[in-house]
């Protein structure tokens, strides 16, 4: 069957996201871009609705919901404050790395500190970008080493990290073997008060500033033998993983595009020149009515690619995969291009106005275009769509986010 | 109910069906059909034959003539997913051909208007005609469009007059897909130009009707092998019973939304051929990609045009979700005029660039004209897409009606 109507569970789930965007984050964007961050009463009031766990499976503490559910609520969260599913408490894509790469158990482990009471400011972050990536061969520059102990001990700097600055634990990649590049990586558990883990300057960022990108630096870091995450070498579970936070990227870029596109009708309406509102001249509301097709077209893009995540996974089929893996490109780059047309159009058709702080649409064009920077870019995607479409095999490089590029924010 | 994605069986086996007629038997014949400006009258039995062991399946919905479907109740459709079952199979069958589609017998885009505004009777006398072809085929039509009036429907000026038992109808219809050959064909007419809407009416008019008769047959860029008629109609009776809906129902607005509502219900289906004669182009240039640069060349030797092939691939994807939305809203029997029109604005416009874009990947062989490589005949094809059944400009006045209320029109 084909359908478009979410469940009863869902639309539920759906309508108090969006009652919390509306009510809680849409009035104080400008005050979490102002603090850089969400305060505590939002951040335990997210925990407290579930939000960070919804989408993670009942074993590990979630509610077991499922990749459509969770487009469904990136895209209500996005529509409150793009910045702000980026900067909620949880364990958001460290959650599911711990899950895909360590497997059930140990993903439970990790999971674990993020459910219950006092958990709600508790972050996990990925560290998988780098200032400088090697040149000479594909992989990562920095350095995991076994110990004598048997352990672990990791060297070099990664960039480009969400939550650096919060975050309790890190899930590190690093090269294991050099002479197998991309092939040759693998992912540790850090915790950042480990020995030799250095926080590096925040970064001042375009848009999404409550959104906290930063870098650590690991200066010969030790961790136990069993910090390595055993999957994190299984190609198939790299590309999942990205390709599905990348897909939730695209969800909040949907919800963006929305809110942009929402807030600029209302003021078209509103607005009058020429005695009449600027709505009802037809070069505004061509306009308009491109925009919101764009929303109604990416929305749907999303759902079929994040369902597309959910059947794979029932099924484990390489096959079903790649059909995800496609229609999740193709919804990320439409994504993209839709919420910067969005966020462009929303200052233009504001005007003067526009480019005033007074309205929040100079927010959601900056915050757009940082948004097409996270986890995969269009012309990312597009190079593994087309490669998927003339039959290529889906090489990792393909699929993993460039180190060195901005595009590592996960 | 809950978010999904996949093709019933009965859908699946459809498409399956029509995509290996498409292309063992449609494809080879095609460019002699656009040729010889028809399809053979054997041919076009087998195809009733054909629809006919099948259920009617892909000249179901909007087009047919079966009155299981014509008379199916809201729950039935909802059921069968009438109207998505129609573009699934539309989509499949304009992979084929186009223009062999446009030729069907049947009522046509006659069928919607009898549908939704005849009287049991008309809908009984003018669609039993359909329900046994196998001695004669038969066609229904519809004539909307005038010399002087296209998009603006409500500038008609083919006049209609009451005299006895009978109405006078005097003017000229042209653009008439399959008006020379109907067996009838749905007439508007006004009955005082100084009314607008208000004075329309809408008839049945058949052929052998004193007054009526056929001017000259159209000579198109594309769609060559689809009749397109221009319509005479000087001091032509028509029988009152022939007045669709019957006087009494034109007390009201009705006469116009007639005409509204057969555009809502067809306009996904003529959304759903575009991307199916984009997706012919698209495929066709994946396939020549992957024989002239995959096979040879290093892929930053081929990015741009791995770009470009991404690029059609999610426009046409994101014209199919929302023609897929379109119709899932119409078989709900929920409105769906805005949905219509927005994917009909993007399916138009995203498989003109399909076309564009595979010519241009593929130069000069592209442009050459030859059994089997048909991308040239496709690029003639489908400008029209973006024209008839409301050009795209049409279809944003309808989206940006829809998105604000206080708009009557530009």
């Amino acid at each position: 069957m084909i359908s478009f109507e979410p469940t009863d569970d869902q639309k539920m789930v759906r309508d108090s996201v969006s009652q919390f965007a509306d009510k809680t984050l849409r009035p104080r964007i400008r005050e979490f871009e102002k603090k850089r961050g969400l305060p505590d009463d939002v951040l335990a009031a997210a925990h407290e609705m579930g939000l960070p766990l919804a989408a993670f499976p009942e074993a590990v503490g979630g509610s077991g919901l499922g990749v459509v559910t969770q487009v469904l609520i990136e895209e209500e969260l996005a529509h409150g404050d793009p910045a702000a599913p980026f900067a909620l408490g949880g364990p958001g894509a460290y959650g599911w790395a711990a899950l895909l790469f360590g497997g059930p158990e140990v993903g439970k482990k990790l999971i674990a500190p993020f459910v219950g009471a006092g958990a709600h400011a508790r972050v996990g972050a990925i560290a998988w970008g780098e200032p400088k990536a090697p040149r000479e061969r594909g992989g990562l520059a920095t350095t995991a080493e076994k110990t004598a102990s048997g352990g672990w001990k990791l060297q070099g700097e990664k960039a480009y990290v969400l939550n650096a600055h919060r975050a309790q634990s890190f899930i590190v990649f690093a090269q294991v073997d050099a002479s197998k590049g991309w092939d040759g990586i693998g992912a540790f558990v850090v915790p950042a008060d480990a020995k030799g883990v250095r926080v590096t300057a925040r970064l001042d960022t375009l848009g999404l500033e409550a959104a906290d990108f930063g870098g650590i630096a690991l200066e010969g870091v030790e961790v136990p033998a069993d910090a390595r995450l055993e999957h994190a070498g299984d190609p198939h579970r790299l590309v999942s993983f990205f390709a599905t936070q990348a897909l939730l990227v695209a969800a909040r870029g949907v919800g963006l595009a929305r809110a942009a596109f929402a807030v600029t009708r209302d003021y078209c309406e509103q607005r009058k020149a020429f005695g009449k509102p600027i709505g009802h001249f037809q070069a505004i509301a061509f306009t308009l009515a491109d925009r919101a097709t764009d929303v109604e077209a990416a929305r749907g893009m999303v759902w079929r690619a994040a369902w597309l995540w959910d059947e794979a996974a029932k099924t484990g089929d390489v096959g079903a995969t790649r059909e995800a893996l496609l229609h999740t490109a193709w919804a990320v780059s439409f994504t993209h291009e839709a919420a910067m047309r969005a966020g462009d159009d929303a200052v233009q058709l504001h005007g003067g106005s526009g480019f005033m702080r007074d309205y929040p649409v100079e927010k959601w064009m900056r915050d757009a275009k940082q948004l097409q920077l996270c986890a995969m870019t269009a012309e990312h995607a597009d190079q593994l769509a087309a490669a998927i479409a003339v039959n290529k095999a889906v090489e990792l490089p393909l699929v993993l986010p460039c180190a060195e590029s901005q595009n590592a924010f996960v | 109910m809950t978010i999904e994605f996949s093709l019933s069986n009965r859908q699946r086996e459809m498409q399956a069906m029509i995509h290996g007629f498409a292309e063992t038997i449609i494809r080879p014949e095609a460019l002699k059909w656009d040729r010889e400006h028809g399809v053979p009258n054997d041919f076009l039995s087998r195809i009733v034959m054909m629809a006919k062991s099948m259920g009617q399946s892909f000249t179901m919905g909007p087009n047919s003539a079966d009155t299981k479907v014509v008379e199916a109740t809201p729950e039935e459709r909802k059921k069968r997913q009438i109207a998505l079952t129609t573009i699934v199979g539309a989509e499949e069958m304009a992979w084929g051909d186009a223009g062999l589609m446009l030729c069907i017998p049947g009522p046509g885009l006659g069928g919607p208007p009898v549908r939704a505004s005849g009287t049991p009777e008309q809908k009984q006398r003018f669609f039993s005609i359909f329900q046994d072809m196998s001695q004669e085929l038969r066609w229904g039509a519809y004539a909307l469009t005038e010399p002087g009036a296209g998009s603006d429907v409500a500038g008609i000026r083919t006049s209609c007059r009451k005299d006895g038992k009978h109405w006078v109808i005097n003017g000229r219809k042209c653009f008439i897909t399959n008006g020379a050959r109907a067996s009838w064909n749905v007439v508007f007419a006004t009955i005082d130009p100084g009314l607008g809407r208000a004075g329309h009416r809408a008839f049945v008019v058949e052929k052998g009707t004193p007054g009526f008769s056929v001017g000259k047959i159209e000579d198109k860029m594309g769609l060559r092998a689809s009749e397109t008629a221009e319509l005479v109609f000087e001091d032509c009776r028509v029988p009152e019973e022939n007045l669709l809906g019957g006087e009494d129902s034109y007390k009201t607005k009705e006469g116009f939304m007639t005409a509204m509502k057969t555009f809502d219900n067809t306009r996904p289906m003529v959304a759903a051929m575009a991307i199916g004669i984009g997706r012919a182009a698209y495929d066709y240039a994946c396939d020549f990609v992957k024989q002239h640069y995959v096979m040879t060349r290093p892929i930053p030797r081929y990015a741009a045009i791995a770009e470009r092939l991404a690029r059609v691939g999610r426009q046409l994807a994101a014209a199919r979700m929302t023609t897929w939305r379109a119709s899932w809203l119409a078989d709900q029997g929920e409105p769906n005029a805005k949905e219509a029109s927005m994917c009909k604005a993007l399916a138009g416009a995203a498989a003109i660039r399909a076309c564009i874009e595979a010519i241009e990947i593929c130069g000069a062989e592209g442009s050459i004209a030859r059994d089997h490589q048909l991308l040239e005949k496709w690029f003639r094809d489908i400008k029209v897409y973006d024209i008839f059944e409301g050009t795209g400009q049409i279809q944003r006045i309808v989206v940006s009606k829809r998105l604000m209320p206080d708009l009557k029109s530009f």
